[in-house]
This record gives C-alpha cells, sequence and structure tokens, in this order.
C-alpha cells in the first residue's frame, strides 16, 4: 500500500477529485462571474454584450465606494478595537483557574454559537426606538435626550450594525487569543521577567511577537469576514437608511437580485474578489515583514 | 502495476463518485406522489390570505390524493427577490404568487418563464372588470389575480378617544393630533418603511391629493410631464413635513412590515397606513379582542387646499397566481390554479381574510373593516391603477423605493428627490 502512494502517478489520480472540485466550486464561478461582468442581462431574459460598460459605471458608482468605505470601517473596528479588547480579556483569562476561565470562555462564546437571525433580531429589538431596552435604560437614567433610533438615524446607524457584528464575532476572536497565548512557553515569560522586563514590555516585545502568526491569521480572517459581510445588515437595516450601512456583498446581492442588474452584480463581485484578494496578500507582506524583523 | 493502476483507478472511481453523488428529482415522491411546489408571500398561514390559501389546499389535495403541496413563503420583499433568483436559476416553483405589474411580469413572460392560461377557464367565476385582464400581456392570460387593492388606514378608535383626537379627514389634522398622542405614549401612524414601497404609494397618493389626478404618475412615467415639477416637489416636501411633525415612528426607514403591524396591533400606534389586505386584522387572534373591536379604517385623508377628494382611491389588482412554463406538473399545476380561482373569492370573504379581486355579496355579520372597505370602493370617484413605483423596470423600482426611503430620513431634500426620481424615469423610459 505504502508504495502504491509513493507512486507519484496514483497520488496524482487520487488528488483528481479534490482539484475537479476546486476548479468547480471556485474556479468555474470566478471565470462565469468575470464573463457575465461583461453584460446586461436581468438573469433571465434578453443578454446583451456591453464589454466594460458595468466596469465604467461601477467607478463612478457612489455607493459602491460608500459601501467599501463601511467594509474599511469595520475592519478597522475588528482589528484595532475588537481584536485588542478580546486579546486584553483572553490575557487576564489566563492568569484564572481553569474552571472560572473555561466559564468565562463559554459565556464569551455564546453569541458566536446563536444563529445570526437570532442575534440580529435580538439586537434590532434593543436598539427599537420604542420598545428597545436601550432607549428604556436611558430614559431611566435621566439620558432621555440620547435615545433615538440607533438603526434608523443616518448618524448612528452604521456604528450600531457594526457593534452588533462585533458582538457576535468577538467570541471567535477571544478563543483565537487564549488558544494563542496558551502556547507561549512558560519558561520564555519567566526569562523575560528575570531580565527586568515589566508587564508590557512582556507582552509587547515577548509575548505578542511569539503569537504573530496567530495573529496574522485573526486578521485575515476579519479581513475576508468583514468584506463578506452581508446577513446582519440585510437583516437589520437592509443598507439604508440611505445607503449609510451599505456593505460590498449586500450592494452585490441587492443589484443582481433586486434591481434585476445581474451583469452589473457580477462586475461588482469581479472587483470585489480583486480587492479582497489584494487587501489579503498586502496584510500578508506587512506581517512578513514584522516577522522578518523579530 | 496493472493491479496498482487499476486499484488507483478504482480509487479514484470512488472519490468522483463520492464527491458528485446525489441525483436529479422528477417532482415525485419515493411514494409516486406528486410534489407540487408553490412559493408566495404569505407567511402566516393561519390568519389571513395564508389561511386561505391552506384551507384550499387541504381541499385540493382532497380531491387529488397523488398530490403533495410544498409550500415556501417569505415576506414581500425577500419572495420577490426569490422570484428571481430561482428565475436565473430556471427552478421556479411549479405555482406561484406573484404581482401583476407589467415591471415585474413582463421581464418573465419575455424569457419564457410563465405558463399561458386560458381566459375562459376562469370568466365564470365572477371576477371584477379588469382584474383578469390585467393578466393579459400580448393577448394571452398568464395569471389570475387574487385581490383588490386599496391604499388606507386603518385607526384603533379607543386610542383616538384617550387622546382625545377626532378621527381625521386630512393630513393637517394628523400633523395636528401628532403632540397629542405622542403625550399618551403612542406613536401617531406606523407603515412598513424600510422596504420602500408603501412610502411609494404614500407618495403617490399625497401627489395626487395636491394635483387631483392620478394620471400625473403615469405621465412622468412616460415623459410626458416631469416628477420635477412643482407638483411632485410639493408632494415630496409634504412628506418631509410629516415626517418633521413627528406623524411617522421613529425607525420609519428601517422598520419592517412585522414591526409595523405588530406596532398598531399591540396598540403602540394609533394608525397603520397600508392597503385593504389587512382587513384581516379585524379576525387576527394574535391581537387582542379590545383591539379588534377598536379597529376601524378610512379612506386616505386630503391635503388642505390640495385639489384631489377622499374618493380618489389609490387601488390596483396587484397580487396574481401564475404557472411556471418549466413545471413537470402543468396540468395539474392548472388544475390547481382553476380551483383557487374558483375557491378564493369564497373563502376569502367568509373568513374577512382579504378584499378579493372577485364580485363579494355582503353579509350582516361582516367585520365594520370590510364593511367600510367595501363602502370605500363603492365611493369611489377614481381609481389609480398599478402604483408608479411599478409602472416602469425593476431598476427605476428600487431607485425610487431608496429615493423615498432618503427622503423620510431627511438625508436628501425635496428637489434632490426629484431630481434624482426623475433622472431614474428617464433613463427607464430610454431602454428597450
Amino acid at each position: 500500500m505504502n508504495s502504491l502512494f509513493n507512486n507519484k502517478k496514483v497520488v496524482a489520480l487520487l488528488v483528481l477529485p479534490g482539484l475537479c472540485v476546486m476548479l468547480f466550486a471556485i474556479a468555474a464561478p470566478l471565470v462565469i462571474s468575470v464573463i457575465f461582468s461583461f453584460v446586461k442581462w436581468a438573469g433571465f431574459g434578453k443578454i446583451r454584450f456591453i464589454g466594460f460598460g458595468n466596469y465604467a459605471r461601477l467607478i463612478k458608482d457612489e455607493v459602491f465606494w460608500r459601501s467599501l468605505i463601511n467594509v474599511l470601517a469595520l475592519i478597522l473596528v475588528t482589528v484595532f478595537i475588537q481584536n485588542v479588547f478580546a486579546f486584553f480579556i483572553a490575557s487576564m483569562m489566563t492568569k484564572l483557574s481553569g474552571g472560572l476561565s473555561r466559564v468565562l470562555r463559554t459565556i464569551y462564546f455564546i453569541p458566536a454559537t446563536l444563529s445570526l437571525v437570532v442575534v440580529t433580531r435580538l439586537w434590532v429589538n434593543i436598539f427599537h426606538p420604542d420598545y428597545g431596552v436601550l432607549n428604556k435604560i436611558l430614559r431611566l437614567i435621566g439620558a432621555g435626550d440620547a435615545a433615538k433610533a440607533w438603526l434608523g438615524n443616518p448618524d448612528t446607524a452604521l456604528w450600531a450594525v457594526i457593534w452588533i457584528m462585533i458582538w457576535q464575532g468577538f467570541g471567535w476572536a477571544l478563543l483565537f487569543f487564549y488558544g494563542g497565548l496558551m502556547t507561549v512557553p512558560k519558561e520564555l515569560e519567566e526569562a523575560a521577567i528575570v531580565d527586568g522586563a515589566n508587564r508590557g514590555q512582556l507582552y509587547m516585545h515577548v509575548v505578542l511577537p511569539y503569537m504573530m502568526p496567530v495573529v496574522q491569521s485573526i486578521v485575515i480572517i476579519d479581513v475576508i469576514s468583514s468584506m463578506k459581510q452581508m446577513e446582519m445588515a440585510y437583516l437589520s437595516t437592509e443598507g439604508g437608511p440611505g445607503n449609510t450601512t451599505q456593505f460590498i456583498a449586500l450592494y452585490l446581492y441587492q443589484r443582481a437580485f433586486k434591481y434585476s442588474e445581474y451583469g452589473y452584480g457580477n462586475a461588482i463581485s469581479v472587483l470585489f474578489v480583486i480587492i479582497a484578494v489584494g487587501l489579503t496578500l498586502v496584510i500578508q507582506r506587512m506581517f512578513r515583514k514584522s516577522v522578518d524583523q523579530i | 502495476m496493472k493491479r496498482k493502476n487499476a486499484l488507483a483507478l478504482v480509487c479514484a472511481i470512488l472519490a468522483v463518485s463520492a464527491v458528485f453523488a446525489g441525483g436529479g428529482s422528477d417532482g415525485k415522491k419515493s411514494d409516486g406522489k406528486i410534489i407540487l411546489k408553490m412559493g408566495d408571500n404569505l407567511p402566516d398561514r393561519k390568519n389571513g390570505y395564508g389561511a386561505v390559501i391552506e384551507t384550499i389546499n387541504t381541499e385540493f389535495k382532497a380531491i387529488h390524493p397523488e398530490v403533495e403541496i410544498v409550500t415556501e413563503s417569505y415576506q414581500d420583499q425577500p419572495w420577490q427577490e426569490k422570484v428571481k433568483i430561482y428565475a436565473t436559476a430556471n427552478q421556479l416553483p411549479d405555482v406561484l404568487k406573484y404581482w401583476s405589474f407589467g415591471g415585474m411580469m413582463k421581464p418573465l413572460i419575455d424569457a419564457g418563464l410563465v405558463e399561458k392560461m386560458k381566459i375562459a377557464d376562469f370568466k365564470s367565476y365572477g371576477y371584477m372588470a379588469g382584474s383578469l385582464e390585467g393578466n393579459v400581456f400580448d393577448n394571452e392570460l398568464y395569471g389570475i389575480p387574487i385581490s383588490g387593492d386599496m391604499w388606507v388606514v386603518y385607526v384603533n378608535k379607543g386610542l383616538f378617544k384617550k387622546a382625545g383626537v377626532p378621527v381625521p379627514t386630512t393630513w393637517d389634522e394628523i400633523i395636528a393630533s401628532a403632540p397629542k398622542f405622542k403625550a399618551i405614549g403612542v406613536t401617531p401612524m406606523v407603515t412598513n418603511g424600510k422596504e420602500g414601497w408603501p412610502l411609494c404609494e404614500l407618495f403617490d397618493n399625497i401627489s395626487q391629493r395636491i394635483n387631483g389626478d392620478f394620471k400625473r404618475v403615469d405621465s412622468a412615467i412616460n415623459r410626458k410631464a416631469k416628477y420635477t415639477d412643482p407638483d411632485f416637489v410639493q408632494a415630496a416636501a409634504y412628506m418631509q413635513k410629516l415626517v418633521k411633525a413627528g406623524v411617522f415612528q421613529e425607525n420609519l426607514s428601517t422598520s419592517d412590515y412585522g414591526d409595523a403591524r405588530n406596532m398598531f396591533g399591540q396598540e403602540r400606534a394609533a394608525m397603520y397606513m397600508m392597503g385593504s389586505w389587512e382587513m384581516s386584522l379585524a379576525t387576527d387572534q394574535n391581537f387582542s379582542e379590545p383591539f379588534r373591536n377598536n379597529l376601524d379604517v378610512i379612506k386616505f385623508p386630503v391635503v388642505k387646499g390640495g385639489k384631489g377628494s377622499a374618493d380618489d382611491v389609490l387601488a390596483w389588482f396587484g397580487g396574481n397566481y401564475i404557472i411556471s412554463s418549466t413545471s413537470k406538473h402543468k396540468d395539474i399545476a392548472y388544475e390547481y390554479v382553476k380551483y383557487l380561482g374558483k375557491r378564493f373569492g369564497e373563502i376569502a370573504w367568509e373568513t374577512q381574510a382579504c378584499f378579493p379581486a372577485q364580485k363579494v355579496t355582503p353579509r350582516a355579520n361582516d367585520t365594520v373593516v370590510s364593511k367600510k372597505l367595501l363602502q370605500i370602493a363603492a365611493d369611489a370617484k377614481s381609481t389609480s391603477g398599478t402604483p408608479g413605483l411599478d409602472r416602469s423596470d425593476s431598476v427605476f423600482k428600487e431607485d425610487h423605493q431608496e429615493l423615498i426611503r432618503q427622503l423620510c430620513a431627511l438625508m436628501i431634500t425635496p428637489e434632490e428627490f426629484a431630481k434624482k426620481l426623475d433622472a431614474s424615469a428617464a433613463r427607464a423610459a430610454t431602454q428597450e
């Protein structure tokens, strides 16, 4: 059997089905998307080739750029606020007893186990201007002036939607950081402390650099999931009011299946893939540089 | 070596087989029953429309025991999107509820996705004049109408009494009453702003109340008039005036159908602006008896100084049932639609579920709401026909909905709204 698997032809043959699936599931849709991005089509009925017409329109589409900016805002909040907070909590948990740490991890992870629909409906109700708990609390503590339609107000809607997203994603970040922190050798920390490092220096110069591959993975996952974000915006605001909570994936869907602009939706998806791949490569390069410096 | 290669080949075949395992379906269960796939925008199957369809399904299955009906339901907009997705994938359900508006039906018909019907098969079912004809495209019938829809305002008389406010006949009275309702902790009026279309109906209706002519909307779509004309700008400004006066719920632009309906049903709002299809609120057991007893409906109010009257009614025949041309069971699907056409009007009126597209006989035990709706229909001096947003293509429809949401969120001025809407109408008019 071993000699069978040493045969390159056999290995190639066995890999072939998986490769076919990969091609079928990733490459083929991408190629089809590129082809459809050059047409004007409702998804059914007459189809017309319009060259780069969809792309020319996309460059000037304010809503597309707005949705891209919203995605970047989500990435920044996730990477620099959610993750920092998750890292801080995770590092505290590593100092707790096993039982207490387990209970806390379970509690923090509960939102991540809930369905997106449940989480979104939960927060839509909390943010509701009429019967929402948030406004009720604000009125109770005498801050009634601050009460508002959190998801309906153009000034607060984006941040309210981002809050729902990071509330659900926090458990994952915490779990990753906790797992990463547990892999840092105790001797390394002890050696740094013996050398006179304070807590800040210990984390900045020993723990974080050691965990850099974990951080890199978390940041890439954050970027990809932020780019893909659609369901929560769809369920809470549908991109409104006035496209203030529009995200690329949601906009793509709406253009293709609400506006019946299937070709234009495909053009958005092609640009979306290019941006996502580009962003991932930039982040990988940044991390490679920082790891090299270490 | 040969054995090794043979083994490898078997492994590869097995791997491929495992990956691509599965198969097609001929639309039949293993016990030979025909599965009739249906889809609609009626997620509540115990009240109103949905309950009527369930009753019809039960009766149909008793007549055709060889048939099993599988239904999927969503709210309006998600269902419309789902239909487009199914159409793109060429997988429309056998029978589906859709809308007869040209902007929605024509693309499906042009793509050859809708099965033709024979108008003679439905002539004896008592349809109101013009309702079946609304489903005729290029001299062929493609669907059967379900309901006659009117745009009205439902009111909770109990809350009006509590706030010391008379039931309104003008929008100015509604504006004046807003602080009184807020003083008793009640939202004056709710509607589904998230999906946009109810606000578009409001815009059409306010425009008519100002200019006195429903045809102005059609003129704007057909480029004989412009949305930037003063009457439309005035209507847009009037809508912002309503929002600024606090007439609607604070989260208007993100409040969905269920939210608005529940706010009204749970007596947190005094008025609910919606279509006549909500007449089943009067019999909806999900809401309290005091609410149902206090429920009433009024004509769409007038605008003081405007040319339109309360007897000009925004009304249309919208919802219909169609058969997919890709259905594997066209014959049984057609049998079903014929049965639906025969029974829907009777059951809908009997259960007071909705205002059907068929003639109805008033009864002494009809609810107050249905009696009033009949009166509104009888009093009508003019009707609008298809709402403005559904008179053009899908891009115009979505633009209209998006712009009206922005207008009501006070993100754009009435002038900007009019300019952008007009640009969208102009674009649509140049499309093939």
